[in-house]
């Protein structure tokens, strides 16, 4: 019995990882331009495609894969800003315009990578090879290592925001463009960093997913949808509710897998989010009127 | 309705009407009845993204609700398709209500985040209770539609052409007439300032149930048909590949003019077709109609329509893509 639970909590920590690494991006695009990223899924495929490409055809290695295919998400998460999110600066319909545009986005990534990479399964191998034993659960070293980075990125993360100049000025931006611009700090800059940065967590996740499920043209489109249930529950409001909410969305997910089995496991969670959201219309750790 | 749109209306309608006589070939009339269900789609998605201004993204949601209706009522309970499709149209609104609770009360992202999970979570279920769904395979084999002896597929679809046309013209006049109503005033008052509406007595979240319940019925009655038309419902109803699809000519046709999606998704389903009977292309056209909604986003927020406005006389179309314009918020 305890062992189950173990490893229930171990799969819970290891999905709550993985949801933290996704929804930090969407957060903190969110909450420094007022943009919601359809197409944070998509770079993720985009950066696992890449990776794979680096990896095994060309053969020099997964770390060389990792470092490529972050770039390439970062790069493309630039592109997605200048091209598909500046023009709308300033719209009153800014919020769903940008949704249809980075929608559109990940179609075009999606579709694209179709056509590059083919449909057939591809896989990276993991980071790490071996299991490890986790107070008596046994995880593959890979899925250990991924518990260990999301908090330490995540920690990372924050400290940027917290304590650097410029991540400081990443949330000025967020808060009050027109001050922001008023003393000094430029704000075009600081979208399209915002931006980079989130694809670049966005590929992160991607490549240390590829490992673990195959890389399909789809592969970030579930990741996404979790992704999105993690910020509804959480709010987009901050990085440190968005991580929270990405870990209790985790546990929650491993429980009631361990409880109602895999199929009605992704019904009930939607359903509790409903809940939620009609008790709280901001999200669990929302405040009113973010 | 001004006298110049009103000839192209009927124009319009007697040429779809009299087409069966000069086109027979059983292709054509294929791509003709799948365009009509997709004007259904794209216009009664327009009540509630265009019109209400709700930011609903999980419309496909309840087409695959009435197809997916349509094809347990027809396949596993062995009931008439016709009442199949009627009951797609009715669960697809039930849907609407129980999904309009929460959203009424939500505001902006959280509306998009909430109705897209909601189409996901339809894929979910429909996926995972694959005894009575099918599956990945979806349901197949359904009954076609009959009346008495007479078979719909018979001379060239004839039939089916004729049903999915009247099927288009009711669901467009109804929504022609429903958003020039009152009802249709109020929607657009709570899209353009929500709290001057519900200062002169319009209950926004009301409103919002009632546009979501109204988008859906025809919807789901066209996702019935569809299934029942394909003779397979499948979990694809539900994917990006055709939220997206729906979506562009949503935006290519106008938002806000119920016209405009309708035209465009006639157009659209002509282009997208003929672009996968290219070698090479299946994958790109998808990459291409994505381009051609940003193309739109960024020169004619208001669509076709728009353009088409500043061509005719008349002042009406003019209205075209308001949802959209690059107003800036100093409306306050």
């Amino acid at each position: 019995m305890t062992e189950t639970l173990i490893a229930t909590l171990v799969s819970g920590l290891l999905l709550g990882s993985l949801y933290a690494l996704m929804a930090s991006g969407l957060s903190l695009v969110w909450t420094t331009l007022g943009v919601f990223n359809f197409a944070h899924g998509a770079l993720m495929t985009l950066a696992a495609f890449v990776a794979w490409t680096v990896c095994v055809p060309l053969g020099w290695g997964l770390a060389a894969g990792l470092i490529a295919g972050v770039i390439a998400a970062a790069a493309a998460g630039v592109v997605i800003e200048r091209l598909l999110v500046r023009p709308f600066y300033g719209n009153r319909n800014m919020l769903l315009i940008t949704v249809m545009t980075t929608l559109a986005a990940m179609v075009i990534i999606e579709s694209g990578s179709q056509y590059i990479w083919g449909a057939r399964l591809k896989q990276l191998p993991p980071l790490m090879e071996g299991s490890v034993s986790i107070l008596g659960a046994v995880v593959s070293a890979h899925e250990a290592l991924i518990i260990i980075i999301a908090p330490a990125v995540l920690l990372a993360l924050w400290a940027f925001t917290r304590r650097s100049r410029i991540g400081r000025s990443l949330r000025a931006v967020g808060q009050n463009q027109d001050s922001a611009a008023l003393i000094g700090i430029n704000v075009s800059a600081a979208f399209a960093l915002a931006f980079g940065l989130s694809a670049a967590l966005a590929g992160l996740s991607g490549v240390l997913l590829g490992s673990i499920r195959f890389v399909t043209p789809s592969l970030g489109v579930e990741p996404l949808l979790k992704a999105m249930i993690v910020v509804i529950f959480g709010g987009l409001g901050s990085l440190g509710a968005t991580a929270g909410a990405a870990f209790v969305i985790g546990m929650l997910e491993a429980l009631l897998i361990l409880a109602l089995g895999l199929y009605w496991t992704p019904s009930v969670l939607f359903v509790l989010l409903i809940l939620t959201l009609v008790l709280r219309p901001n999200g669990l750790f929302g405040k009113a009127g973010a | 309705m001004r006298p110049l749109p009103l000839v192209l209306a009927v124009l319009a309608a007697a040429a779809l009407v009299l087409m069966p006589l000069v086109v027979t070939d059983a292709y054509v009339r294929h791509l003709f009845i799948i365009a009509f269900i997709f004007a259904v789609i794209a216009s009664n998605w327009d009540v509630t993204l265009g019109y209400a201004g709700l930011f609903n993204f999980g419309h496909l949601a309840f087409f695959g609700v009435g197809a997916y209706t349509a094809a347990i009522c027809a396949r596993v309970l062995d009931w008439s398709p016709w009442l199949g499709i009627l009951l797609g149209g009715v669960t697809a609104a039930a849907a609407a209500l129980a999904i309009a609770a929460p959203v009424a009360r939500l505001r902006g992202i959280y509306v998009v985040l909430v109705t897209f999970a909601f189409g996901q979570l339809c894929l979910q279920l429909v996926l995972s209770q694959s005894q009575i769904t099918g599956g990945a395979e979806g349901i197949v084999r359904i009954p076609a539609l009959s009346i008495g002896d007479y078979r719909f597929n018979r001379d060239f679809n004839l039939a089916y052409y004729y049903t999915a046309l009247a099927l288009l013209a009711t669901s467009t006049a109804v929504l022609l007439a429903a958003m020039r109503s009152p009802f249709g005033k109020s929607l657009r008052a709570v899209r353009d300032n929500p709290d001057y509406a519900a200062a002169r007595g319009i209950s926004v979240a009301r409103q919002r149930v009632l546009a979501l319940t109204l988008s859906a019925v025809f919807t789901g009655m066209a996702g019935g048909f569809y299934a029942v038309y394909l003779r397979v419902a499948s979990p694809d109803v539900f994917g990006f590949a055709t939220l997206s699809l729906a979506l562009s000519m949503l935006l290519i046709g106008g938002v806000g003019t119920i016209v405009g999606p309708v035209l465009a998704a006639i157009a659209l389903t002509f282009v997208n077709e003929s672009l996968a009977g290219i070698r090479g292309l299946e994958d790109l056209r998808f990459v291409l109609v994505a381009v051609v909604m940003i193309l739109v986003l960024r020169l004619s927020p208001g669509g076709t329509m728009a353009i088409l406005g500043r061509l005719l006389p008349d002042p009406a179309p003019r209205r075209a893509g308001q949802a959209l314009s690059p107003r800036k918020e100093d409306a306050q």
